[in-house]
C-alpha cells in the first residue's frame, strides 16, 4: 500500500515531465532531448531559491516555473529556430547537444555530487485512515493534479490554447490565419520547461538532483509519450503513471535494476507489436 | 595557340579537374599528412593517432545508419562496447589473441544488431532513436550488473595487447601500424560500398522512402543492411580499442561516447569517409588539448557541433565539396558513381496490364477515390487528367502499393497486388516518377526513370525495362520545346514495348502523347475516351470550369 502510494506520487511528478515533453513534441514535431536537463534545472533552481529566500519550496514553485520557462524559451531560440526547416532528427541531435551543455554547466556551477531540495511543505507524515503517508507525497500528488488541470484548462479552454493547438496542427496555415507561430512555439517550449522544472523541484527532495540525472528523465518523458501514443496528452499522463508504477510494483518480486531492465525490454517489445505506440494509431498517413 | 592551350590544360586545368573529381583528394592528402606526422611524432602522438584511427572506424560505421539510411541510432556506442567487452573477456579469461578475438567481437556486435533490428528497423524516426537508446541502456545495465564476467563498474584490466599469430605488438609504432592497416581496410571497404548504385539508392531513400520503395528498392532491407554494417564497424572499432588501451570499463559504452561519436560525425560530415577521419582527428586532439578543461570540454563539443549543425549542415567535408562546386566546371555534392545503362527492350506482354475495379480510399472524412474502375491495355499511352485534388496522384499511389485502398482490387500484369509492398509491385515491372522528387537534383525526369530501371535490375528482380511506367506530372515546369522533347521520349519508350500511364494538367502536352484520356473529378472517373472527344465532353468542361461554362 505504501509502495503503491510512492508509485502514484512518483507517477504524478513523471506526468508533469511527460506533459511538458509532449507539448513540445506537438508544437514542433520533434523531440526535445534537453527536457530532462530542464527538469534538473528546476531542481537546482528550487535548491538555490528556497535557501536564498528561506521560504518553503511550495512558495517558490512559481518562481522555479518562471526560471525554467525562460530557460525553455532560450533553448527553443538557440536549438530549434535555426533548424526550423530541417528534419526532426537534426532537432533531436541539436537538443541532445544542448542537454550535454547544460549538464556540464551544472557540474561547473553546482559540482558533480547529488543534492536534495527541501520538501514542498514540511517533512513528516500524516495519518490517512489506516496508513501513514508522508506530507511530501500528498503535496506532490496535489501539486501535480492542480498543474495537470491548469494545463488542461489553458490548452483546451482558452484562446491562447486554441492558438497553440492551431500551430501544432499546421504551422503554415496557423501563420496564414495571423497567429504568430514562432511566438507560440517558443511559448510552448517555455510552458513545457516550466512543467519540467516544477517536476524537478518536486522530485529533488526524494530523488536528488545531479548533473547527469537529466538523461533518464528525458527518456522517461520519451517512453511515456511512446507508450501513450505519439502526441496524445492524456496518453502521456497515463504512460508516465505506468512507468512509475511498473518498477515500484515489479521491484516487490525482483531486484530494482532487473525491473528497470525489464521496462526497457518491455518498451522494445511494445514498439515491436505496436510500432505507433500502445494507444496511438492514426488513419493511413498521406505521403 | 595550340601550344599555350595544351600548356594551360597541363598546368591548370588538369590539377583543377583532379581537385574537382571527388573525395579521394582530401583523403589522399590526409593520409600523406598523417603518415608523415606518424614518422616524426613521439610515443604520445603515436598513441593518439591509433585512437584517431579507431574513432574514424567507429564514425564510418555510424555514417551508414546516420548519414546513409538517415536514421538516428543511439546504439553505436553500445556496439563499440560489445566489441571492447568481448575482446576483453576472451582475452583475459581465455587468453585468446587478437586474430581470434577480433572476428568474434565483430561478429558479436553484428549478431546483436541483427537480433535487435528485427523488431526495431521498421520504426519511424523518433521511435527508432528511442528503441536504440533502450538497447544501449539495457547493455549498459547488463555490463555494470554482471560483475562476475564484466567486472561490474570497475571493468576489466590486463587485456592482452594486439597479438597476431603469437607475436604481440609491443612498441607503439607497431600498434599504430596494425591499427591503421585494419582501419584503412575498413575505410576502403566503406568507400567501395558507398560508391555506385548503393550510394544512389541511399540518396533516394533519404529524400523519400516511399519513392525509393515505389522504384523497387526494398527500403526495409536497405535500412537493415545499413544498421548491421554500422554495428560491424562499431564492433571492430571497439575490439581494437580494447587491445590498444588494455583496460575496459562501462564508460566505453555509455552516452558520453555516443555523444562524442555523434559530434565527430556531425563535425566531419555524415556521408564521406574523409569526413569521418577529419571528425575523429579534430575531436580526438581537441579532447587531449582541452583535457584541463574537464567539464568544459563537453560544453565546447556541444557548442561546436551545434554551430556546425546550423552553419554547415553537410559537415566540413560537405561544405568543402560545396565550395569546390563553385569552381568553374565543378559540381557540388557527393559525386554518385556510374550506372550501367539498361539495354534490353521489354518483352511484349499479353494479358491484363492494369485493371482497377471499384477502388475506394478515404483519408479521414475525405473520399479521395470513389469506386474508380480503369483498364489499361498493353502498349497504350493513357493520360490521367482532372482538376487539383481529384485523386490523380492518389490513384498512382494505390497502383504503386503506397496506399492500401479501402475497397476494390488492383491487378497489375495479371497479378492481384493486394498485400504486396511497393517494392514488390515495382518488381513486377512497374516504374514510376514522383512530382518534385528527383534522385539527383540535376537529373531529368527520364534519368530518374532510368535509375528506376537500373535499381530494379540491380536488385536482380526485374527485366531491364519496366512493363508499366507511371509518370506523375512529368512536364511540370517545362517550356514548350522541353515538352515536345519529353513527348518524343515518352513515345519512344512506348514504342519499345512499355505501357505508359501519365498524370498531367497540361492538356496540350497530353493531346500530343496520349492515345486515350481518362478524367477524374472528386475521386470518380467522369470521362474516358480518345483525346479529341474528351476535350469536348461537357462533364469534363464542367469539372474544370464549373457549371454553366
Amino acid at each position: 500500500m505504501q509502495l503503491l502510494f510512492n508509485g502514484v506520487a512518483l507517477g504524478a511528478a513523471y506526468a508533469l515531465v511527460s506533459l511538458g515533453f509532449v507539448l513540445v513534441v506537438n508544437a514542433t514535431g520533434a523531440v526535445n532531448f534537453a527536457h530532462g536537463d530542464l527538469v534538473m534545472a528546476g531542481g537546482y533552481a528550487a535548491i538555490v531559491l528556497a535557501s536564498r529566500l528561506s521560504l518553503p519550496l511550495l512558495a517558490v514553485l512559481p518562481l522555479v516555473g518562471a526560471v525554467t520557462f525562460v530557460l525553455g524559451v532560450v533553448i527553443c531560440v538557440v536549438a530549434y529556430f535555426p533548424l526550423l526547416k530541417r528534419p526532426p532528427s537534426t532537432v533531436f541531435i541539436s537538443t541532445l547537444l544542448c542537454g550535454i551543455i547544460l549538464e556540464n554547466v551544472y557540474i561547473v556551477a553546482f559540482g558533480p555530487q547529488a543534492q536534495a531540495a527541501p520538501p514542498l511543505i514540511a517533512a513528516g507524515a500524516v495519518q490517512i485512515g489506516p496508513v501513514q503517508v508522508s506530507i511530501q507525497l500528498v503535496a506532490t500528488i496535489l501539486v501535480a493534479t492542480v498543474l495537470v488541470g491548469l494545463q488542461y484548462l489553458v490548452f483546451f479552454r482558452s484562446q491562447l490554447g486554441r492558438r497553440l493547438h492551431a500551430v501544432s496542427e499546421d504551422r503554415d496555415i496557423a501563420r496564414a490565419l495571423g497567429i504568430p507561430a514562432l511566438t507560440m512555439i517558443a511559448a510552448t517550449f517555455g510552458l513545457g520547461s516550466a512543467l519540467a522544472g516544477i517536476a524537478g523541484a518536486i522530485l529533488a527532495n526524494q530523488f536528488f538532483v545531479s548533473p547527469g540525472g537529466g538523461v533518464s528523465l528525458s527518456l522517461t518523458g520519451y517512453i511515456a509519450v511512446v507508450i501513450g501514443g505519439w502526441g496524445s496528452i492524456p496518453g502521456a499522463v497515463a504512460g508516465a503513471m505506468l512507468i512509475a508504477l511498473f518498477p515500484v510494483l515489479a521491484s516487490a518480486v525482483m531486484p530494482y535494476t532487473v525491473a528497470t531492465a525489464c521496462l526497457y525490454a518491455v518498451l522494445i517489445l511494445i514498439l515491436f507489436v505496436r510500432p505507433r505506440g500502445l494507444f496511438g494509431e492514426r488513419v493511413q498517413r498521406r505521403i | 595557340m595550340n601550344v599555350s592551350n595544351a600548356g594551360f590544360r597541363f598546368v591548370i586545368a588538369g590539377p583543377l579537374a583532379w581537385l574537382r573529381r571527388d573525395i579521394n583528394l582530401p583523403l589522399f592528402v590526409l593520409a600523406i599528412a598523417l603518415t608523415a606526422f606518424a614518422l616524426m611524432a613521439g610515443p604520445y602522438h603515436l598513441r593518439l593517432l591509433a585512437v584517431i584511427g579507431i574513432n574514424a572506424l567507429l564514425v564510418v560505421g555510424f555514417q551508414f545508419v546516420f548519414g546513409f539510411a538517415g536514421a538516428v541510432s543511439l546504439a553505436q556506442s553500445c556496439f563499440f562496447g560489445v566489441g571492447t567487452y568481448v575482446t576483453a573477456i576472451l582475452g583475459t579469461t581465455f587468453g585468446l589473441e587478437t586474430t581470434v578475438t577480433f572476428p568474434l567481437s565483430v561478429a558479436a556486435a553484428g549478431f546483436l544488431a541483427m537480433l535487435i533490428a528485427v523488431p526495431i528497423m521498421r520504426l519511424d524516426d523518433n521511435y527508432f532513436a528511442l528503441a536504440t537508446l533502450a538497447l544501449s541502456l539495457l547493455v549498459e545495465l547488463a555490463v555494470t550488473q554482471w560483475d562476475s564476467v564484466t567486472g561490474g563498474t570497475n571493468g576489466l584490466s590486463g587485456v592482452p595487447p594486439l597479438t597476431i599469430f603469437g607475436v604481440a605488438a609491443t612498441d607503439r609504432f607497431q600498434v599504430l601500424l596494425i591499427v591503421w592497416t585494419v582501419v584503412g581496410a575498413g575505410l576502403l571497404l566503406a568507400q567501395h560500398l558507398r560508391s555506385g548504385l548503393y550510394g544512389r539508392m541511399f540518396h533516394l531513400m533519404r529524400q523519400s522512402a516511399p519513392a525509393a520503395s515505389a522504384l523497387g528498392f526494398d527500403v526495409a532491407r536497405m535500412r537493415f543492411a545499413a544498421f548491421v554494417a554500422s554495428a560491424l564497424f562499431g564492433g571492430a572499432s571497439g575490439a581494437l580499442m580494447a587491445n590498444v588501451v588494455r583496460v575496459v570499463s562501462p564508460e566505453l559504452l555509455g552516452l558520453p561516447l555516443m555523444v562524442t561519436c555523434l559530434t565527430m560525425t556531425v563535425l566531419g560530415g555524415p556521408l564521406s569517409v574523409a569526413g569521418a577521419i577529419l571528425g575523429a582527428l579534430l575531436i580526438t586532439y581537441l579532447r587531449e588539448y582541452f583535457r584541463f578543461l574537464e567539464s568544459y570540454t563537453l560544453i565546447v563539443y556541444g557548442s561546436l557541433s551545434r554551430g556546425r549543425l546550423i552553419l554547415a549542415p553537410d559537415g566540413i567535408i560537405g561544405t568543402l565539396e560545396h565550395f569546390r562546386g563553385k569552381l568553374p566546371g565543378g559540381r557540388s555534392g557527393p559525386v554518385p558513381g556510374r550506372l550501367s545503362s539498361p539495354v534490353a527492350d521489354a518483352l511484349p506482354f499479353k494479358g491484363v496490364m492494369l485493371a482497377l475495379r471499384g477502388i475506394s480510399l478515404s483519408f479521414g472524412g475525405i473520399r479521395a477515390l470513389d469506386a474508380v474502375s480503369l483498364d489499361v491495355s498493353p502498349g497504350e499511352i493513357v493520360g490521367l487528367i482532372g482538376p487539383n485534388g481529384s485523386g490523380k496522384t492518389t490513384l498512382l499511389n494505390v497502383i504503386s502499393g503506397l496506399y492500401v485502398p479501402d475497397g476494390g482490387t488492383v491487378t497489375v500484369l495479371d497479378r492481384n497486388t493486394a498485400g504486396l509492398q511497393p517494392f514488390a509491385v515495382a518488381r513486377l515491372g512497374v516504374a514510376r516518377t514522383f512530382q518534385h522528387i528527383h534522385l539527383v537534383d540535376d537529373m531529368t525526369v527520364l534519368d530518374n526513370v532510368a535509375l528506376g530501371y537500373a535499381g530494379s535490375a540491380g536488385t536482380g528482380a526485374l527485366a531491364a525495362r519496366p512493363q508499366l511506367l507511371l509518370l506523375d506530372e512529368p512536364a511540370a515546369g517545362f517550356n514548350e520545346q522541353e515538352q515536345r522533347d519529353l513527348a518524343e521520349r515518352i513515345k519512344l519508350i512506348a514504342a519499345s514495348g512499355t505501357t505508359v500511364l501519365v498524370v498531367e494538367h497540361n492538356l496540350v502536352f497530353l493531346a500530343a502523347v496520349a492515345t486515350r484520356l481518362v478524367c477524374l473529378d472528386r475521386g470518380r472517373v467522369i470521362a474516358d475516351g480518345p483525346a479529341t472527344t474528351l476535350r469536348a465532353n461537357p462533364a469534363v468542361i464542367e469539372a474544370y470550369l464549373g457549371k454553366g461554362s
